[in-house]
C-alpha cells in the first residue's frame, strides 16, 4: 500500500481481512511538516482563527458595554411557535419563557443571518460556476495587492491564493451559518446580549462570503483590478434606447447574464439591442471583462425602486431574474405587457416551467406565442442563446401592439377624475407621501404634484393594493413624470474592487492622524426616507471638504444620476483614488466587502497589525483610530443589515436612515455616562480618558442634513493629531451650523488644547470656554491653561483590550 | 371643536396595545399638568405653520425641546429653550432612569410629540412604551400608535386648527 499521510481511504467488499497500524510516526511527523510549512507561508496568527459562537464573545460584550444594543421591537407579540402568540408588551415573557428584548434580538439577529446566508450562498454559487470553468488553480487577481484577502485572512487566518483555497473558507461560513441558525428555534438561545453577539457573528461571517464571491468574479470574469480610472457607466431609466430590442437584467448574481453578453458580443448584436439592468446585477455586467477600462455597452437602469417603473414602461421585451432584491410581483406584472420573464437561478423560480432541458428554439416558440408566460432557465449556454432571440422575436411584436401601462392622456384624465380622495393610498404609503393631494390637483391638469412624487415614490404599489376605484396610481406618477424619466441619465463609475496596497500606503497616515478628516462609507439600498437627492447631497457635501467618500451597490447608482452647473456628475468631478477628495466605488453589493477590507488593510499594512485570526486587535485599532463610519441611508434589505453589523463588530460605526429602526436594534452609547468612555494605554495598562465618539455603533437619521452632521462627528478618533482634530472639528462645527443653525452643545469635549481648534473660529471659541465651561485661558499666548477633561499624548496607544497591555 | 378622536385607522400594527385617541382638551390638560415634560419636536415642523405653533406651545407652558432630525434650524432666535438630540438616541436615553435630561435636571415624565415621519416615531416609541413609563403624547397629524395617547389621523387643515385649540387650551 502507498504511504499515507492524510485523508481518509476505503477498503470495499473484503471480509474476514485483519489491519494492522504499524507505525504511524513517519506520518505524524510529515503531517506535522506541512503544518509547520503553511505556518510559516500564513506568517503569525492571531488568537481566534476560523471563530466559532462562542470565540469572539468577549469582544462583542465589550463593544456592547459601551454601545449598548437599543431595542424598538416591530411587534409586541412573538408568533414564532405553537405556544403563541405570546404578547410581550413592556417586557412580559412570552409561553418559551423569552422575554421582549429576548424576543427583538432573535429578530435582529435573524435578519442579519438571512442577509450573511444571501450574500454567501451567492457566493457558493459563483464560486462553483467559476471553478467549474476555470479550474481550481486559477490564482486570485485582486490587482496590485499582496494582502488580497483581508476579511478571509482577519477571520479564517487563511490567505487563499487561488480559486480552490477559497472552497474551505466557503465551507467554514455555510457550518456556521448552520449552526448559527440553529440558535433561532424556540428553547435555544434567549438572552438578549448572546443574540446580539450571533447577529455580530452573522456580520462578519458576511463580509467574508461577500468577499469570496467578489474575489472569485474580480479574478476570473475580467473585472476592473483595484483600478480607480475604471470606465464611466450609463444610468437612468432615460438611458435605454427603446428603438432596439431590450434586454433586462434584474438581480445579484451575474453569473448567467455573461452568457447572453458573451452571445451578444459573438453574434455582433451589441449596437443591435439593448442590455441594462436593476440592483448589483446591473453593476457586474458593466465590469464584465471591463479591465481594459473599454466603455461597457451594458447600462444601469437603476435600483430596487425602479423594478415596476421599467416594466411598467413597456420598454423591456424580455426580463431576465437571477437572485436577490428581485420583486415578487414581476410574473404578474409582465405577462400583462407580454414582457416574458426567463428565471437563470434556482432561488428564484417563481413558479414558472422549468425549460432547462429543452431546445431554445422550441422555448422562444412558446414565449412569443405566449403559451407560457416565461420560464426556468438553468442552462446558462441555453439562456446565453434564448434571452437575446426572445427580445429580438418579442420586440416587433410588442412594438406594434404599443404595450405599455402608461396612461394615454385621455385615459389619464378618466383615471384621475375616479379618485374619490379617500386618502387610503395616504395612509398605505410607506413613504407618507401626499398622493391624494396630487391627484386632486391633477383633475384641473396640473400634474406637477404627481410629477413630484416620482423620485419620492420606492415603487412599491401598496397605493393600488388599497385603493378601491383600483386606480394604478403608479402609472399615473410614471405618466406625469414622462419628461423627468427621459432625462433620468447619469454616469457612475464601474466598480473598481479593492483599495490597493499602495494607496493605504500612501493615505494610512494621513487618516489615522486625522488629516484626513474621515471616510464616509455611502452603501446600500433604495428606501431613502426623500427620494434619491439625498445621498448625492452628502457624498457631495463630503467631497468637498477633502473626505474620503466610499461607495457600493444602490447608492452608488443613485448619486450618479444628479448634476452640476456645467452638467457632470460627481464621478465626473471627482476622481476614484483611495485618497481624500476622491469618490470610489467598490462595485456591487458583494463588493462592500471591499470597504471594510480598507480598514483592515490601514492596520495591516500601515500600522504593520498581524492581520491573520485577529479580529478583536484589528477591529479595536479601527474602532480607535480610522474615522470611517458608513451610511446605508436606504438599507431596506436583510443583507444591508448583515453588512451593517459586520461593520460593527469591526469597529466601524454605521448610520442608517429613519426607516431602519425598523430593523429592531440600534447600538446607541451614553455619550453622559463618563465611565463609558476610557480606554487602555498598552504601554502601562493606564486608563486613558477620550471623547465621545463615536458615539454609536448603530443608529439612524431622520434627515440627510442630520445624517451629515452625524458623519463628521463620528469621525473624530482618539489618535487625531491636533492638526487632525481641528480639520474634523471645523467641518463638524460648520456642518452643524449649516444645517442645524447651531454650534453643537459639545464640542468642548473633543477639546485637548487650543491647537485643536479651528483656526477660523479660535478666539470665539476660547471666549465660550471661558465663559461656559470655566476654562483658564491665557489670553497673552491664547493658550488653554486649564479646563480639558480629555490630554492629548502623541505616543500613547489607546486599546479597550485589556491583554494588549503591556504589564497584562 | 375638531374632533382629533374619530379616525385611528392603521395601515399596518405594531402589535396588541394601540395608543388612547385624545381630544384636544385631554391633551392640553395632559401637557399642562406634567411634571417635567420634553417638547420633542421632528423635522416636519419645518413648515411654517406648523412652527410657528410649536413655538407658541413651547412659550405657553415654557417646555423644552428636543429638537430630532434637522427641526433645529427652525427654532435658533424663536426665544424657546431648544437643544438638538438624535431621535434615537433620545428614545434609549428615555428609558434610562439615571439620563441627566438634556437640562441636567433628570429625566422627563412626560413627552410631547409633533413634526414627526409617523413610520420613524413609531419605532422609537416602541422602546419607551416597552422598556420605561414614559407618557408619550402626540399632537401630529398622524395617527401615532406606539404613543401612550395621540391624535387621530387628520387633514392638514383639521391638525392646524387642533394645535390652535390645544394652544388655547394651555
Amino acid at each position: 500500500m502507498s504511504k499515507l499521510t492524510t485523508g481518509s481511504f476505503s477498503i470495499e467488499d473484503l471480509e474476514s481481512v485483519q489491519i494492522t497500524i504499524n507505525n504511524i510516526v513517519g506520518a505524524a511527523k510529515e503531517v506535522a511538516k506541512e503544518a509547520k510549512e503553511v505556518k510559516e507561508e500564513l506568517g503569525p496568527m492571531g488568537p481566534t482563527p476560523f471563530p466559532s459562537i462562542a470565540t469572539l464573545r468577549d469582544w462583542s460584550f465589550t463593544l456592547f458595554d459601551r454601545y449598548e444594543p437599543v431595542y424598538t421591537p416591530m411587534c409586541d407579540q412573538c408568533c414564532y411557535c405553537t405556544f403563541g402568540p405570546c404578547n410581550l408588551e413592556g417586557n412580559k415573557r412570552g409561553a418559551c419563557g423569552i422575554d421582549m428584548k429576548g424576543q427583538a434580538a432573535r429578530e435582529f439577529f435573524l435578519r442579519c443571518l438571512t442577509g450573511c446566508a444571501c450574500h454567501s450562498a451567492h457566493g457558493r454559487h459563483l464560486l462553483d460556476h467559476i471553478i467549474d470553468l476555470f479550474g481550481e488553480d486559477m490564482p486570485i487577481n485582486m490587482g496590485a495587492s499582496n494582502v488580497i484577502a483581508p476579511n478571509i485572512q482577519l477571520v479564517t487566518g487563511r490567505q487563499p491564493k487561488t480559486l480552490g483555497e477559497l472552497k474551505p473558507i466557503m465551507e467554514y461560513v455555510e457550518e456556521e451559518v448552520g449552526q448559527l441558525l440553529a440558535t433561532v428555534h424556540a428553547g435555544q438561545e434567549a438572552a438578549a446580549i448572546d443574540y446580539d453577539n450571533k447577529a455580530m457573528m452573522a456580520g462578519y461571517l458576511d463580509h467574508v462570503g461577500m468577499e469570496v464571491s467578489d474575489i472569485a468574479q474580480v479574478t476570473a470574469l475580467g473585472f476592473p483590478k483595484s483600478d480607480p480610472e475604471a470606465p464611466l457607466v450609463e444610468v437612468g431609466m432615460g438611458t435605454i434606447d427603446a428603438s432596439k430590442p431590450v434586454i433586462i437584467a434584474i438581480g445579484h448574481n451575474v453569473a448567467g447574464v455573461t452568457y447572453i453578453m458573451d452571445y451578444m458580443e459573438d453574434n455582433g448584436l451589441t449596437d443591435k439591442m439593448e442590455i441594462g439592468g436593476l440592483c448589483c446585477t446591473a453593476f457586474d455586467m458593466t465590469r464584465y471583462k471591463r479591465e481594459d477600462r473599454k466603455a461597457p455597452y451594458a447600462k444601469i437602469v437603476g435600483t430596487i425602486s425602479k423594478e415596476l417603473k421599467i416594466v411598467r414602461s413597456g420598454i423591456p421585451d424580455v426580463i431576465v431574474l437571477d437572485e436577490q432584491c428581485v420583486r415578487a410581483d414581476l410574473v404578474e406584472e409582465g405577462k400583462k405587457l407580454k414582457i416574458p420573464i426567463i428565471a437563470s437561478n434556482e432561488k428564484i423560480m417563481y413558479g414558472l416551467p422549468d425549460r432547462t432541458n429543452d431546445d431554445v428554439d422550441a422555448i422562444v416558440k412558446d414565449l412569443v406565442s405566449g403559451t407560457i408566460p416565461g420560464c426556468v432557465m438553468l442552462d446558462y449556454e441555453k439562456l446565453g442563446e434564448l434571452v437575446p432571440k426572445v427580445a429580438q422575436a418579442m420586440a416587433p411584436i410588442r412594438e406594434a401592439e404599443g404595450l405599455s401601462a402608461i396612461p394615454t392622456d385621455d385615459e389619464m384624465k378618466a383615471l384621475v377624475s375616479k379618485c374619490a380622495e379617500c386618502g387610503e393610498c395616504a395612509l398605505a404609503c410607506p413613504e407618507e407621501l401626499a398622493i391624494p393631494a396630487a391627484i386632486a390637483a391633477a383633475k384641473g391638469e396640473d400634474y406637477s404634484a404627481l410629477e413630484e412624487l416620482h423620485d419620492l415614490c420606492v415603487g412599491c404599489r401598496r397605493c393600488e393594493q388599497v385603493c378601491n376605484k383600483e386606480i394604478p396610481v403608479l402609472s399615473l406618477i410614471e405618466k406625469a413624470a414622462q419628461k423627468a424619466i427621459a432625462e433620468e441619465k447619469g454616469f457612475v463609475r464601474a466598480g473598481r474592487g479593492q483599495v490597493s496596497d499602495p494607496e493605504i500606503r500612501a493615505e494610512g497616515l494621513n487618516l489615522v492622524m486625522g488629516t484626513t478628516p474621515g471616510v464616509i462609507a455611502i452603501i446600500g439600498c433604495s428606501n431613502f426616507p426623500a427620494g434619491t437627492k439625498d445621498v448625492y447631497n452628502i457624498a457631495e457635501e463630503f467631497l468637498n471638504r477633502n473626505y474620503i467618500v466610499a461607495v457600493s451597490g444602490c447608492s452608488a447608482m443613485d448619486i450618479g444620476m444628479y448634476k452640476d452647473a456645467d452638467g457632470k456628475t460627481l464621478y465626473e468631478r471627482f476622481p476614484g483614488r483611495f485618497e481624500r477628495g476622491n469618490i470610489f466605488n467598490t462595485g456591487s453589493c458583494v463588493s462592500n466587502a471591499h470597504i471594510s477590507a480598507t480598514c483592515h488593510k490601514v492596520a495591516g499594512i500601515f500600522a504593520g497589525r498581524n492581520l491573520s485570526g485577529n479580529l478583536a486587535e484589528i477591529a479595536d485599532y479601527s474602532l480607535n483610530r480610522i474615522g470611517a463610519v458608513g451610511l446605508a441611508w436606504g438599507a431596506y434589505s436583510q443583507k444591508a443589515a448583515a453588512i451593517g453589523t459586520g461593520c460593527n463588530i469591526y469597529g466601524i460605526p454605521a448610520i442608517v436612515g429613519p426607516h431602519s429602526g425598523k430593523y429592531r436594534r440600534a447600538l446607541i452609547a451614553k455619550t453622559y455616562d463618563d465611565s463609558k468612555w476610557k480606554l487602555y494605554d498598552s504601554r502601562n495598562g493606564s486608563e486613558l480618558a477620550i471623547p465621545p465618539s463615536p458615539e454609536f455603533l448603530l443608529t439612524t437619521a431622520e434627515t440627510w442634513q442630520e445624517a451629515c452632521v452625524m458623519l463628521a462627528k463620528n469621525c473624530i478618533r482618539v489618535s487625531d493629531n491636533n492638526m487632525g482634530r481641528s480639520i474634523k472639528l471645523t467641518h463638524w462645527l460648520e456642518i452643524s451650523e449649516k444645517y442645524l443653525g447651531v454650534l453643537p452643545d459639545d464640542w468642548w469635549k473633543f477639546v485637548r488644547s487650543e491647537a485643536d481648534l479651528p483656526l477660523a473660529k479660535r478666539e470665539m471659541l476660547l471666549k465660550m470656554l471661558e465663559s461656559e465651561h470655566g476654562w483658564e485661558i491665557d489670553w497673552k499666548k491664547k493658550k488653554i491653561i486649564s479646563g480639558p477633561s480629555i490630554k492629548f499624548d502623541v505616543s500613547s496607544q489607546p486599546t479597550n483590550l485589556k491583554r494588549l497591555c503591556k504589564e497584562a | 371643536m375638531v374632533d382629533t378622536t374619530k379616525n385611528t385607522k392603521l395601515f399596518t400594527t405594531y402589535g396588541v396595545k394601540t395608543s388612547k385617541a385624545i381630544s384636544t382638551e385631554i391633551a392640553a390638560k395632559l401637557i399642562s399638568k406634567a411634571k417635567r415634560p420634553l417638547f420633542v419636536v421632528g423635522t416636519g415642523v419645518l413648515d411654517p405653520e406648523v412652527l410657528d405653533r410649536a413655538v407658541k406651545i413651547a412659550k405657553a407652558k415654557n417646555i423644552p425641546i428636543a429638537a430630532t432630525g434637522s427641526s433645529m434650524i427652525g427654532f435658533v432666535d424663536k426665544g424657546v429653550n431648544a437643544k438638538y438630540i438624535n431621535l434615537h438616541a433620545l428614545g434609549f436615553y428615555l428609558t434610562d432612569p439615571n439620563w441627566p435630561g438634556l437640562d441636567g435636571n433628570g429625566n422627563y415624565d412626560t413627552i410631547i410629540l409633533l413634526g414627526h415621519k409617523k413610520y420613524y416615531i413609531n419605532q422609537v416609541l416602541s422602546a419607551t412604551k416597552n422598556f420605561s413609563d414614559v407618557k408619550a403624547i402626540s399632537i401630529d397629524k398622524s395617527y401615532i400608535q406606539n404613543a401612550t395617547m395621540s391624535f387621530g389621523n387628520l387633514s392638514r387643515a383639521d391638525h392646524i386648527a387642533a394645535l390652535d385649540e390645544v394652544i388655547d387650551l394651555l
